[in-house]
Parts: C-alpha cells; sequence; structure tokens
C-alpha cells in the first residue's frame, strides 16, 4: 500500500499535531531525566489514535501495510519534536529485521504484537566497541541439544535495551553470525542502564548468561541480512535527522529575523544570513536524499543501497551542521541548558555516530558502488 | 504518472530523434584509455574548429525545428509548438541517450534567457523578427547585462541611451559577454534616466549586433580561450521599437532574464563534464593513479560523491515536482549553488590523485585534461550569480532573513 501526496500531507499534520500536543520541549525534557525514558501512556495513544507501531508493519502480520515513503514522513515529524519512545528501536531497527529475516514463523509470532502496540522490540548487535559489523561481533550461541539455542555474551548501545520486551540479538554459531530472538523476561539476561550523550534515546548494555534463544532465519545468514537492515534502518535514522534537521534551521531563521543587535536583525547581517543560507542548502540535500531514498526503497530499486548510503552520510552532515550553527545563530542563550538547541546538538551528534560513523558510512557507500 | 499525451510525445521524439542521430555510448561506463578525454568546459578552440562547431549547433537546432523539437514551450506563432514545460524536460531527458551536437552557444544564453524574455517584453514586430529566426538557429542571442562597474549590482549599470527622435543612441561598455562573438542580436541593459533611484532610471534594448559603433573584442579567460568579450557601444542608434518593456521600466524585464537565468545554469547535463562526477569515472582514476587504497582519498570521494548524489537527488525531485505542475520550490537555486561546488570539488580531488601529472602533461590519457575542468571551476562559482548572491537570494526570499542595507 502507498499514500499518495495528499495522504502524505494528511499523515505528517496528523503525526505532528499528535506530537506537538504529547512531546512538547517541556514533555520531553521530563522524560529525559527519568525511567524509562518515554511515556508508556503516550506511546499506548500513538499505537491506539494514529497505529504508528501497524504502519509499515505488512497486513498479513496485522500492520497496515504501509511502506518506506510512509515511515520516513513520521521520523520526519519524530525527528523534528525529538519524541521519546520506542519508535526507532522497535518498528525502525527490529521490525525492519525480522522482515530482512525472511522468518515467516518469527514475523507471524512477533510482528502482530508490535503493530498493536503491546511489544515494543530492539536490536542488539553493536559490542564494546560500537561497532554493527558483524563480522566483529564475540556474543556467542550454541545448541541446547532440543532443538533451541543458548546465547552468551555482552551487548552495548542497545537501544531501549532495560525496556524492550523483545529482544533480536546477532551472535557467532559456527555457521556465523545469525540473528536470535530472545525474550527480555528469559533467565539470563540483564540489563544496565548507559549514560547517554543523547538523553533521548534511552542506550543499555546487556548481558546474557546461556539465555534461551530461537534462530530468526538461516543460520549463519546474520551478515546479509545485517546489510539490508542496515541499508533501510539507515533511510529511517536518515529521515528523522532531516526533520531535526529542518527544526534547527526554523529556529535559526526566526531567531535571526526577531533578535536585534546593533539596531538591526541579526538575519541582516551577511555573516548569519550566509550561516543560514549554508543551513539551507545542506537541509535541502538531506530532505531530498532521505526521500529520494525512501522511494527507491518503496519501488524495490537496485538503486537503493546506493540512495540509502548517501542519504545516512548527507543527514547526518546536514544535522550536524545545523545543530552546531543553530547554537552560533542564537549566541550565549544557545549554548544554555534551558534552550533546546542542545537537544538536537546531542541527538546530531548521537544519531551521525550510531551506525559507526563518517569513515564507516563512506566505506559503505563505496563498497556500494563497487569502487 | 506518465499520461497519454506524454508517452505519445516520447515516442514521438525518439522516431525523431532514431532518425536523425545516433545512440548515445553509456555516458557513465568508462574504458580508462579510450574515447575522448576532454574535460573542457569552455572551448578553447582554434577559430576556424570553432566556427565548424557553431555551424553544427545552428545545423542541429534548425533540423530540431523543422521537426517540431526546436521550441517546445513556445507559442505556434512564433514556430513555438506550445507544449508545456515538461514535454521540454522529457524531450531533454531523451535527447540526452543520443549523440547530438552540442548547441550550448545558441542555448544556454539565447533560447534559454533571452528568447523569454523577448516573448514577455517585445513589441509585435520584434518578436515576429527574432524569435522564429532564434529557435530555427539562424540568429545567436547574447546577454549585455554586465559592466565594468556592475556585475553582482546589476541595477548599477552605466551605459547610457539617449532619445533622438525615433531612435535611442547608446554608449557604454559591456564586459564578460559570453557568445557576443557569434551573435546577430544582444539584449543591453541601459541607463535612461541618471537622475532616478538606480532600479528604476534603466531601458532594455534589443540591439543587432552588425549596428555601427558596436565593436565586440573578445576577452581572453583564464582558461586560455575566449568564450567571453567586452562590446563596445559607441553612438550606436536604435529605433524605439527595439525597446523592451516601458521607458525606465527595464528593471523588470532584466529580471524575467535573471530568473531564466537560474533555471538554465546550474542543470548538471550530459556534456564532457559529467564525467567529472561520475563514481566509476572518478574510481578508474584512482586505480590509474595508484591511489586506490588510500584512506585520506576514499573519504574525500565519499564526501564528494554524497554531495553530488544528493544534488543529482534534489534536481530529479524539483523536475518531478515541476512534472506534477507545481512551481518548485529553492531546489534549483540550491542545485546552482551546489554545481559550482561540486564540480571545485571534484577537480581538486583529482588533482590530489594525479598530483604533479595535473601540472604537466606526461602524454597519458585522461590525466593532464583535467587541468582543463580544474581552471574553468573559477567561473562556476561566478557567472549567473556569485555564490554570495546566490546566499542572499536564499536567506531573504525563502527564509525571510531581512535585506541587506543597499544604496
Ligand atoms: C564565464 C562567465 C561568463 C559570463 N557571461 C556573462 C554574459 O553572457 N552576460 C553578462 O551580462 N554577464 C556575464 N558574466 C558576468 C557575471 O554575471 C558577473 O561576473 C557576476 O555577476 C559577478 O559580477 P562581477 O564580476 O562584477 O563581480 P562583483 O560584483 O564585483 O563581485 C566581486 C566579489 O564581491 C562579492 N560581492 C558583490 N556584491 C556582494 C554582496 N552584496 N554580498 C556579498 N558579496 C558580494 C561577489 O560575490 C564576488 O565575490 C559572465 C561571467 C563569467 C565568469
Amino acid at each position: 500500500m502507498s499514500a499518495d501526496e495528499s495522504g502524505l500531507k494528511e499523515l505528517r499534520s496528523s503525526v505532528r499535531e499528535f506530537l506537538e500536543a504529547k512531546s512538547s520541549e517541556e514533555a520531553v525534557r521530563k522524560l529525559l531525566e527519568s525511567e524509562p525514558r518515554f511515556d508508556p501512556d503516550v506511546w499506548a495513544q500513538a499505537a491506539d489514535q494514529l497505529r504508528l507501531p501497524a504502519l509499515a508493519i505488512p497486513e498479513e502480520y496485522g500492520g497496515d501495510g504501509f511502506g518506506p515513503v510512509e515511515l520516513g514522513v513520521v521520523l520526519e515529524e519524530m525527528g523534528r519534536a525529538l519524541f521519546c519512545a520506542p519508535f526507532f528501536a522497535t518498528v525502525v531497527l527490529a521490525v525492519q529485521a525480522l522482515l530482512a529475516t525472511g522468518d515467516r514463523e518469527a514475523c507471524a509470532r512477533h510482528l502482530p504484537g508490535i503493530a498493536a502496540g503491546r511489544t515494543t522490540a530492539t536490536l542488539a548487535v553493536a559490542e564494546e566497541t560500537g561497532s554493527w559489523d558483524p563480522a566483529l561481533i564475540s556474543a556467542r550461541a550454541i545448541p541446547d541439544g532440543d532443538g533451541g539455542w543458548r546465547i552468551s555474551g555482552h551487548k552495548s548501545f542497545v537501544i531501549d535495551g532495560t525496556t524492550a520486551d523483545l529482544i533480536l540479538v546477532v551472535a557467532r554459531t559456527v555457521a556465523g553470525p545469525t540473528f536470535f530472538a530472545v525474550d527480555r523476561t528469559a533467565p539470563g539476561v540483564a540489563a544496565e542502564a548507559m549514560r547517554t550523550l543523547d538523553a533521548t534515546r534511552a542506550m543499555a548494555r546487556l548481558t546474557f548468561d546461556a539465555v534461551p534463544a530461537t534462530v530468526l532465519g538461516a543460520e549463519g545468514a546474520g551478515g546479509r541480512i545485517m546489510a539490508d537492515v542496515l541499508d533501510i534502518a539507515s533511510v529511517g535514522l536518515a529521515a528523522e535527522q532531516s526533520g531535526g534537521a529542518r527544526r534547527c534551521l526554523e529556529m535559526s531563521a526566526e531567531y535571526a529575523r526577531t533578535r536585534y543587535q546593533f539596531g538591526r536583525p541579526i538575519g541582516s547581517f551577511q555573516a548569519v544570513k550566509h550561516k543560514c543560507a549554508d543551513m539551507l542548502v545542506q537541509v535541502e540535500l538531506a530532505e531530498a536524499a532521505s526521500r529520494e531514498a525512501a522511494l527507491l526503497a518503496a519501488e524495490g530499486s537496485a538503486a537503493f543501497p546506493v540512495a540509502s548510503a548517501v542519504a545516512h552520510a548527507s543527514c547526518s552532515k546536514a544535522y550536524m551542521f545545523a545543530a552546531m550553527e543553530s547554537i552560533q545563530v542564537h549566541g550565549g542563550i544557545g549554548f544554555t541548558w534551558e534552550h533546546p538547541a542542545h537537544l538536537y546538538f546531542r541527538r546530531a551528534k548521537s544519531s551521525q555516530l550510531l551506525f559507526g560513523g563518517p569513515a564507516v558510512y563512506h566505506e559503505r557507500l563505496l563498497d556500494r558502488l563497487g569502487i | 504518472m506518465e499520461s497519454d499525451d506524454m508517452r505519445d510525445f516520447a515516442a514521438e521524439a525518439r522516431r525523431f530523434l532514431d532518425a536523425h542521430a545516433a545512440k548515445a555510448a553509456d555516458r557513465a561506463a568508462v574504458t580508462w584509455g579510450e574515447g575522448d578525454d576532454s574535460m573542457a568546459y569552455f572551448s578553447s578552440l582554434p577559430p576556424e574548429e570553432e566556427a565548424e562547431q557553431v555551424r553544427r549547433a545552428r545545423a542541429w537546432q534548425r533540423t530540431r525545428h523543422e521537426n517540431g523539437f526546436g521550441w517546445i514551450t513556445g507559442p505556434p506563432e512564433y514556430g513555438g509548438r506550445g507544449l508545456t514545460p515538461v514535454h521540454d524536460l522529457l524531450y531533454d531527458s531523451i535527447e540526452s541517450e543520443y549523440d547530438v551536437p552540442d548547441t550550448g552557444v545558441l542555448g544556454v544564453v539565447g533560447l534559454g534567457m533571452i528568447g523569454p524574455t523577448i516573448l514577455a517584453h517585445a513589441q509585435p514586430a520584434l518578436r515576429e523578427r527574432w524569435l522564429p529566426a532564434m529557435y530555427r538557429g539562424d540568429a545567436i542571442a547574447c546577454q549585455l547585462f554586465s559592466e565594468p562597474g556592475a556585475g553582482s549590482d546589476l541595477a548599477a549599470v552605466a551605459t547610457r541611451a539617449v532619445r533622438e527622435g525615433d531612435d535611442w543612441v547608446l554608449n557604454g561598455q559591456k564586459v564578460w559577454t559570453s557568445v557576443a562573438q557569434h551573435s546577430q542580436i544582444g539584449l543591453a541593459l541601459t541607463r535612461t534616466d541618471p537622475d532616478a533611484p538606480k532600479h528604476r532610471g534603466i531601458t532594455a534594448f534589443l540591439v543587432p549586433m552588425d549596428a555601427p559603433g558596436v565593436e565586440v573584442r573578445p576577452l581572453r579567460q583564464m582558461t586560455g580561450g575566449a568564450d567571453f568579450n567586452e562590446v563596445f557601444l559607441t553612438d550606436v542608434r536604435i529605433p524605439d521599437d527595439h525597446r523592451l518593456g516601458e521607458v525606465d521600466g527595464g528593471w523588470t524585464v532584466a529580471l524575467t532574464t535573471l530568473m531564466n537565468e537560474r533555471n538554465t545554469v546550474g542543470s548538471e547535463g550530459a556534456g564532457p563534464v559529467a564525467a567529472a562526477l561520475s563514481p566509476d569515472h572518478l574510481s578508474a582514476l584512482m586505480r590509474a593513479t595508484w591511489t586506490w587504497d588510500d584512506r585520506a582519498l576514499r573519504g574525500r570521494l565519499a564526501e564528494l560523491l554524497v554531495d553530488a548524489m544528493a544534488t543529482g537527488y534534489l534536481n530529479d525531485r524539483a523536475q518531478r515536482t515541476l512534472r506534477a505542475g507545481i512551481a518548485p520550490g529553492p531546489e534549483r537555486s540550491v542545485a546552482k549553488l551546489m554545481y559550482g561546488q561540486n564540480l571545485t570539488r571534484a577537480a581538486h580531488f583529482v588533482s590530489e590523485c594525479l598530483g604533479p601529472r595535473i601540472i604537466a602533461d606526461t602524454g597519458r590519457w585522461g590525466m593532464y585534461s583535467w587541468s582543463e575542468l580544474l581552471l574553468a571551476t573559477p567561473a562556476l562559482r561566478i557567472l549567473g550569480g556569485t555564490e554570495e548572491i546566490m546566499k542572499n537570494i536564499l536567506a531573504e526570499r525563502v527564509l525571510g532573513l531581512p535585506k541587506e542595507a543597499r544604496a
């Protein structure tokens, strides 16, 4: 299913309206100092009223069957509002990973609960170094003799790791990196919240001590699956980033129009004007890259993996730039705790590095281009 | 989204092109060491070759015109086809699959910028005289706007036009005038009321380039060739019916041209410089220069490609918006700005891969030829409005920031 232009507009405005009511700056600030880092009531409303968790889940699994384009619109809005919710980990990382494993049985078991908003989920790949490269992981899984598996090891940087009901874990077997599903209440799972640069995105360190687990998809197929997951998750992240960057630009332009120094609005000084124009250029490029990638994903185009890598790099750069320059345009007030600029700065930096950072995603782009 | 009408039009364009041109080889593909390795953005051909190129451009424009593709958006009474900008875009994208002569000498300034201005502002006799001729390839037009004292600040033009009976007498100097050496007409901005505020005392005229008193002097540019010129106007007599728009109302006319300029400049055509941003070409170059696994250079290549490809996506989206009948937003201005930036960065990236081989010609294929692009890049940040001016426009018109204090 896919929405036309006016459908997308409607989706955007209903999500924006919801977030303006439920994810005001005040609400975000309250959440970033509380546990869990999201409001379960608001999450339930997002599920009941807007069916957000169901959005991109295929209809056969109880979802609404929309695709990456619609998901992108929602993520742009969430990025703007710094919405604190298990959406990214559940809908972008875990759902996409489940679908990418091609394991229909597992999809049928887990996706309906996610679509209904009952289950939250996450994906645990990175370990101590933060790398998402499945070749670099050391968590291990061994057969338990009854057709099941047991996982042992540590995972770090697991988004919503202390709260997600379902944890998808990439662990090593003799066949190679493999995806597993783990119930967070299973014996042997321990979760410890990590201190985070961006407090609006909760992360945890998980310890697995011979935890019972179920294989997802083919054993040893983790490398290939992970590549697909990263392609689609990067586009989701890119949409979130471009929404955040657009917000930084809007705040800056608004301030530059209204803040007076030397008897004129600071936006009439060319140094400030050009800063804002540079931000606009970055934001326009980022938005085009992320939306185009989502479109290519929806079309199943062969050009998608390249576009995904471009979107990730372009949006990471644009968001970081917009977040930095926004503080500069705001002057001293921009550096205060009470101003929202630092919340965007933190989100921008942490998103830029979430999947490994520029050196990693640049190589990923060159790899996708066959260079 | 394509309608039947569009499909029919595309099929007709293909039939025409199949009959008159050969399919181009895949431009993205590159076989190192084979084919033409020119990276020239500006030509620096010897005069006979340049004349031959202009002849070919005119001939191809005439062929297009005779087959209904010479002026796709133009009104039928002047030889146009009366179709939409979307048809125009569609034709361009189809034509880019074929090897056809480069018509830039006619197209970029004349057909892209001056033609629409004549259509919007010239008196009927002038439109009848020149529009069909231009789109048939008979007349080339140039833009006589810039002066030694008026570049970014175009409203500062000082070339005087003084009324004498039914005529006007022009005196002054224009500069940086592209293709003036090949032009039959030029659109000139002149000062007609020195006492009025500067935007209000300007009048636009169409100047026949063979009128007595018009002198074109080639101006050599830093690439070595002479694509642009100085144009001296000494007691040039122009009849009043060659005026565009109102007396002292020339600024409105200029705005039409400038608007079309922004639409024309910055579309990253399929010319030889397309290779500068082609991943395949750049990676082949890295292999040929043994810089393939230089980590720092690879990082820079990726950064360059990210911007170049994102600019491409932005252009694609702008075209789709246009196709859906919606006026695009700031995409074209952003794309123009990025076009200059991307090519500049590409040229410097490549020069790092090549090292000394771009400072002296070793005779190897595809190496020293990059110096042609390198030396052209400074112009791309200036022509059609400098980067600084484009940023002012984006900040003021798109973001609504206050105007600069202006004299
Ligand atoms: C290859 C080429 C072809 C051209 N072809 C044509 C043509 O066919 N017809 C024609 O009429 N013109 C043509 N031009 C001229 C071109 O439009 C001007 O060069 C351009 O508008 C800049 O004007 P200028 O050269 O007088 O520079 P200036 O206006 O003197 O600018 C010098 C520097 O000052 C900066 N500056 C000026 N004003 C501001 C401001 N308000 N804010 C910030 N910075 C500012 C500029 O950005 C630039 O960096 C061509 C130029 C080139 C390079």
